[in-house]
């Protein structure tokens, strides 16, 4: 596919809905979720692939939002922490970082679940290197890493 | 402006026609850092992401070839040692996901992790053009200077081809323990005959190799006292700078120290014969 | 995770007689001063704003954007360091599509001052720019896009004038002048007996120089917010630290009533001292005053948070101690040159804590301590999670490290011999009626000795070290500063209970602890509190969310304000049981009977009796403890800061001898909290305090290089990742605070300051070589072994007087 006009029609799903806009083609995947679909709870932090508070699920694997260009989402299945919770009921991660005490300012916390679920979906049961190797590109600033790596290892438990 | 080809044959036209005016995108993790840092950046787009077969990494008389789109995810599982260890210290798991191989070989930055490991085992880079076809280039002609290739404006990176059957050995030095910035990196390949290839990131305004270093094993081998000299010449053939990662004193001396520690770790690996040149 | 218990010792001085039971309707305990919890308190409930931070619902800063903004703001910022404005050229901005207006400081309607201590910071620059990030307009579109553009296209015209790089730029002669009173901003001084002749009378004299490093706050949740002037109120969403004094100085600048101010705090990412001072309050609210009605927005790139943001100070300490040769400290003598930056900020009060701290736990006779503050064209310096005792604790723990060494002592035993106990006194005179470094030294010990772990074998180019910190940390702002906190507690028809705090929640728990509180005294569950924050239309001042003071204040305002409605709701149950209401208590919901348990009215029904008896179910408290200002020559009060804190860390690292690399390997923290309201969140200030001394000791820094920060970014500013910190194992003593809400005292800085002297006192018994230069980053380090090697030894770089040699005073 080809176009030379300026803007882009893309067609993706995201959490499962088909999304269908007119986006500008310098545009970031993070700004497309937040300021026009309105899904805030993906977090933009360095905007260069440091920090992992950006991070969504694209067909499976785990992508900073923040240095992803819109169109490169052609076709894709972009999965958010929005789409996590089933109504009322929290994803296991989501309840087991609330348990450990894993998200304390919070602004980390969906790109750090968002990771994990990556990383867990892909490899339910990760050594420590795999852990560390699925998680190392989330920074977390105030919490620690000791109450983020008992939930997810309390999550691996409950993994289906 | 931006193009998203499906097949290799597209985007080699699409690159002809546009030249430098288009940016080939792999997985956007330096591109798009640009973009966000500066209102004033590249504007239109060749997106090489869905093209058949780029990302395919296959093996072949020995070698591996890599698709440019090979992400240093894929190269992270390759059982080059240098390689896959560098490639896993590139970024977290999602910009391992995105990077491509021909997006660090396009930048070509100094402290390219991809492109050292690369040049510590000879490999051999193909450069496509819609017309004039493919052309193949040794790794060591191909970074010309500061982020400046041989790599023309109308061509494409379409393949990397590298030996599988090498021992290699990688070293990073960090501030920290992941998502690192080399402040120097060194790798180390050793062909089955026993040609020595010692290469740097990040001491030079490209990457690097010690050829003195490397002639010195190739002539005395790998005993103490021709690792000492290699590390020596390393040392002295590197010019790093003073930057806020590092001073070049701290570099120049690290390049001494992984040297050393290097080659000590492949005459370990070594099979008794090996380790002396043919 | 709580070890307490088994180390938990009665503290020595107030070792009180028995309790009176002239009561026996009071619970008796072993204290006076032990309330025993039986609710929440104590407990790890969830936090309050956990399910929405978790489901990625709670609305940060830039999250209140969508579906709201008018118009996009953005600051146009000094490019040089120093410099004179000679124009403003604005045309070309204003002819870019979309750009709606551009505005200076010509335009701004009030004082256009700032600062949180002096007003001295314009908040758009009005002739001269002082620091590369210095505001100097602002430019205002209808879109992101378009506001760039035109932020990119204003041009400003310098004339620049010499930079004061650092210290020894602004000490010299000629130096340029950045401020009337010239370059030294303030100073603050200890004087406590004869330091000279105590030093020349000492069997040992060790003397070394620290240089600590500029450090940022590197929250993730970057600097954005929305405002909109309605002709009547100035609404601000805005994160920071302390509604109410961002509503006063948003007001000053902008020349509006007070009144006229709202500050909404929208939920924070982090902030750690760096949301102290004003962001983008008085730029939104000035955009907003232009155009009425509309909601204005605007957000800080990363790189713009790094370049206009306030820093942690760059100190350079000379330290002298003297001892004799049993071990015992006679005298110490200190000259600490602080780096203001551009302005003064939070500067007086880290100097201030800075001298007040120079000598930490440790019992030393004579002290003699200068604290200067240094203007220079660095960014502004102030408030950062642990200001001024965080610099001075790597001082005096590796001054500690280094006497050991001398006198052959073990460094423990030395550290016992020194510490101060319960009745003895700090550096300022004021006596610690609990002081429990000891027992925090101990238990980290015994923690560390009895769970020694399987190390690994070492390579041959490796060393393995440990190292100790032990610090002490005065609460609250003190020196008779009027530091108060008030909160308001209510029943609510439906039957919750409602807190209001005008304090602001960033991650630390503050929610928790003042719901915690309520709820326990309350007798309700936690599961029925809500907790009102930060909202100057709706809260009332609870000063900041700093110092460590929020569980110490907010916690003993909601406590009495809790335990005034706690009398309503007793009253309303008496009279409804026919009994006394000192015999009723409450109790999980409910009103119920101390000796006849079968009395019980359910809490709803005592809201709606006491709706229909005209009873204000709504209480509030105050809390405002004096302290007592420092002497001006001395430095001495009587009670300079509430209460102290006390901590204890150790750290086990392994140096590559040949790259410098060093990697902790283990770790052990240890806080007396006097009472850990919510463990788990204590553990967590812990844990994260500890993460980032981690980050200060190893490879934080902000590297200046003639006024332009060279790492304005995370790829160069770097934080601890996953593969950087280990498992901190957490140990939590409880001696209650005599004054704190339910024995409380707080946690939010300490362990930030033990952390990085744990770890470079570990690199200094692995090497061999104490580290003396903040970050001990692999360069660092690899000079500290190689000196001959570096070109740049740390050494070279110190070119002002040598110690003291200013201060013959």
């Amino acid at each position: 596919m080809a176009t030379d006009s300026t803007t882009w029609q893309l067609r993706c799903t995201v959490n499962g809905r088909p999304i269908e806009a007119e986006v500008e083609p310098d545009e970031t995947l993070l700004f497309f979720l937040r300021d026009k679909l309105g899904l805030t709870g993906t977090k933009g932090s360095c905007l260069e692939g440091e920090c992992g508070s950006c991070t969504v699920i694209v067909d499976g694997r785990a992508l900073n939002s923040c240095l992803v260009l819109c169109p490169q989402m052609q076709g894709r299945r972009i999965e958010t922490i929005e789409g996590l919770a089933n109504g009322d009921k929290l994803h296991v991660l989501q309840d087991k970082f609330l348990a450990s005490g894993a998200a304390q300012c919070g602004y980390c916390t969906p790109g750090l679940i968002m990771a994990a679920k990556a990383l867990l979906d892909q490899n339910p049961n990760p050594t420590e290197q795999e852990f560390f190797e699925g998680m190392e590109g989330n920074i977390c600033r105030c919490t620690g890493y000791a109450a983020i790596c008992e939930a997810i290892r309390s999550a691996v438990q409950q993994w289906k | 402006m931006f193009l998203q080809p499906r097949q290799v044959a597209e985007a080699l036209e699409a690159r002809a026609k546009y030249g430098a005016e288009i940016t080939p995108l792999g997985g956007g993790t330096d591109i798009v850092v640009v973009l966000n840092r500066q209102s004033t950046g590249p504007r239109h787009f060749l997106d090489l992401s869905r093209l058949e077969n780029y990302a395919a990494i296959r093996r072949e008389n020995g070698c591996y070839v890599a698709g440019g789109g090979a992400t240093f995810a894929q190269l992270g599982r390759l059982e080059v040692k240098a390689l896959s260890q560098a490639a896993m210290t590139v970024g977290g798991a999602a910009i391992r996901n995105a990077g491509t191989i021909a997006g660090n070989l396009g930048t070509a930055s100094p402290a390219g992790d991809g492109c050292v490991a690369l040049l510590a085992i000879d490999a051999d880079i193909e450069l496509s053009h819609a017309t004039r076809g493919r052309r193949v280039i040794p790794i060591h002609e191909y970074f010309t200077g500061f982020r400046r290739t041989a790599l023309v404006a109308d061509e494409l990176i379409t393949a990397v081809r590298f030996p599988a059957d090498w021992r290699t050995a990688w070293y990073k030095i960090g501030k920290r323990g992941s998502i690192n910035i080399s402040i120097v990196c060194c790798a180390i390949g050793m062909s089955p005959r026993g040609n020595v290839r010692i290469a740097f990131g990040c001491v030079a305004p490209t990457v690097m190799r010690a050829r003195q270093a490397e002639a010195i094993i190739a002539k005395d081998g790998l005993a103490d006292a021709s690792i000492e000299a290699a590390a020596q010449s390393a040392m002295k053939e590197v010019a790093p700078i003073d930057d806020h990662r590092s001073s070049a004193s701290y570099r120049r001396a690290m390049c001494g120290v992984l040297t050393r520690r290097l080659l000590r770790e492949l005459r370990q690996d070594a099979p008794r014969a090996a380790g002396r040149a043919e | 995770m709580r070890n307490g218990d088994s180390t938990h010792q009665e503290p020595q001085a107030i070792k009180a007689s028995p309790p009176l039971r002239t009561e026996p309707l009071v619970e008796p305990s072993s204290t006076p001063y032990k309330e025993l919890p039986k609710g929440p308190v104590g407990r790890s409930e969830r936090r309050i704003d956990g399910p929405e931070k978790v489901l990625g619902t709670a609305l940060y800063g830039a999250d209140l954007f969508f579906g709201k903004a008018d118009y996009f703001a953005q600051v146009v910022r000094s490019e040089k360091a120093h410099a004179l404005i000679r124009s403003i050229e604005t045309g070309d901005a204003l002819r870019m599509p979309g750009v709606v207006a551009v505005y200076t400081a010509k335009d701004m309607p009030g004082t256009n001052r700032q600062g949180l201590i002096h007003r001295d910071h314009p908040v758009l620059a009005e002739d001269r720019v002082l620091y590369r990030g210095d505001g100097v307009a602002i430019v205002v579109a209808e879109s992101e896009r378009a506001v760039r553009r035109g932020r990119d296209a204003v041009k400003v015209l310098y004339e620049e004038l010499p930079v004061v790089a650092d210290f020894d730029d602004a000490l010299a002669e000629d130096a340029p002048r950045l401020h009337p009173d010239g370059n030294i901003m303030g100073g603050k001084r200890i004087r406590k007996g004869d330091a000279d002749a105590a030093l020349s009378a000492s069997d040992v004299i060790v003397s070394e120089t620290f240089v600590t490093q500029t450090v940022d706050h590197a929250f993730l949740d970057i600097e954005a917010g929305i405002a909109c002037w309605d002709g009547h109120l100035l609404t601000l969403h805005v994160s920071g630290q302390w509604a109410h004094e961002e509503r006063r100085l948003t007001a000053l600048a902008l020349g509006l009533p007070m009144e006229a101010v709202r500050i909404i705090t929208p939920a924070t990412g982090g902030a750690f001292g760096g949301r102290e001072d004003l962001s983008m309050q008085v730029y939104l609210g000035m955009v907003a005053l232009k155009h009425p009605g509309k909601t204005i927005a605007m957000r800080y790139s990363r790189e713009e948070s790094m370049r206009a943001r306030h820093k942690r100070h760059a100190m350079r300490i000379h330290y002298t101690i003297g001892a004799m040769r049993d071990g015992t400290l006679t005298a110490a003598k200190i000259t600490v040159y602080s780096n203001e930056g551009a302005y003064a900020s939070t500067g007086p009060a880290v100097l201030r804590k800075a001298a007040s701290h120079a000598t930490g736990p440790l019992r030393i006779p004579n002290v003699y301590v200068d604290v200067y503050g240094v203007y220079t064209n660095n960014n502004p310096t102030g408030a950062m999670r642990g200001f001024g005792a965080c610099q001075m604790a790597i001082a005096y723990n590796g001054m500690m490290d280094r006497l050991a060494e001398r006198l052959g002592m073990d460094r423990a035993d030395l550290w016992k011999q020194n510490l101060i106990h319960s009745g003895d006194a700090v550096t300022t005179g004021q006596i610690i009626p609990i002081a429990t470094a000891v027992e925090c030294l101990d238990a980290a010990l015994r923690q560390y000795r009895a769970k020694k772990q399987h190390d690994r074998p070492l390579a041959p180019h490796e060393r393995r070290g440990w190292g100790i910190s032990v610090i002490c940390f005065g609460l609250g702002y003190g020196d008779g500063f009027p530091d108060a906190s008030r909160a308001t507690v209510r029943l609510t028809p439906a039957g919750r209970l409602e807190v209001y705090t005008g304090g602001v929640e960033y991650g630390q728990g503050l929610l928790n602890m003042a719901g915690q509180v309520a709820a326990e005294e309350l007798g309700m569950p936690f599961s029925l509190v809500d907790v009102i924050w930060a909202d100057t239309g709706r809260t009332q001042e609870s000063g900041s969310s700093s110092a460590t003071r929020q569980t110490y204040f907010t916690g003993n305002a909601v406590k009495i304000a809790a335990s005034e409605l706690r009398e309503q709701v007793l009253d309303i149950a008496s009279k409804l049981l026919p009994v006394h209401p000192h015999e009723l208590d409450l109790h999980d919901g409910k009103a119920v009977g101390r000796f006849n348990p079968s009395l019980v009215v359910p809490m709803a029904k005592l809201i709606e009796e006491g709706r229909k008896r005209g009873y204000s179910l709504e209480a509030s408290g105050i809390f405002k403890p004096r302290t007592v200002c420092e002497d001006f020559d001395t430095g001495q009060s009587p009670r300079s800061f509430i209460t102290y804190l006390f901590g204890s860390h150790i750290a086990q690292v392994v140096v590559d001898m040949e790259t410098g690399e060093v990697r902790v390997e283990r770790y052990v923290a240890c806080h007396d909290v006097g009472k850990a309201i919510n463990p788990q969140s204590v553990a967590g200030q812990m844990i994260g305090g500890a993460t980032q001394g981690i980050g200060m000791a190893l490879m934080e820094e902000v590297v200046m290089d003639g006024g332009v920060m060279r790492n304005a970014n995370f790829t160069d500013y770097i934080l601890p990742t996953f593969r950087d910190v280990p498992t901190i194992e957490t140990i939590i003593l409880e001696n209650d605070d005599p004054g704190g809400p339910f024995g409380a005292r707080g946690i939010g800085e300490p362990p930030l300051i033990a952390a990085t002297p744990a770890v470079l006192s570990a690199i200094g018994n692995a090497i061999g070589v104490a580290p003396h230069t903040t970050p001990c980053n692999p360069q660092r380090v690899w000079e500290l072994l190689y000196p001959d090697d570096a070109q740049t030894p740390y050494a070279a770089r110190l070119t002002t007087a040598p110690p003291h040699a200013l201060l013959s005073k």
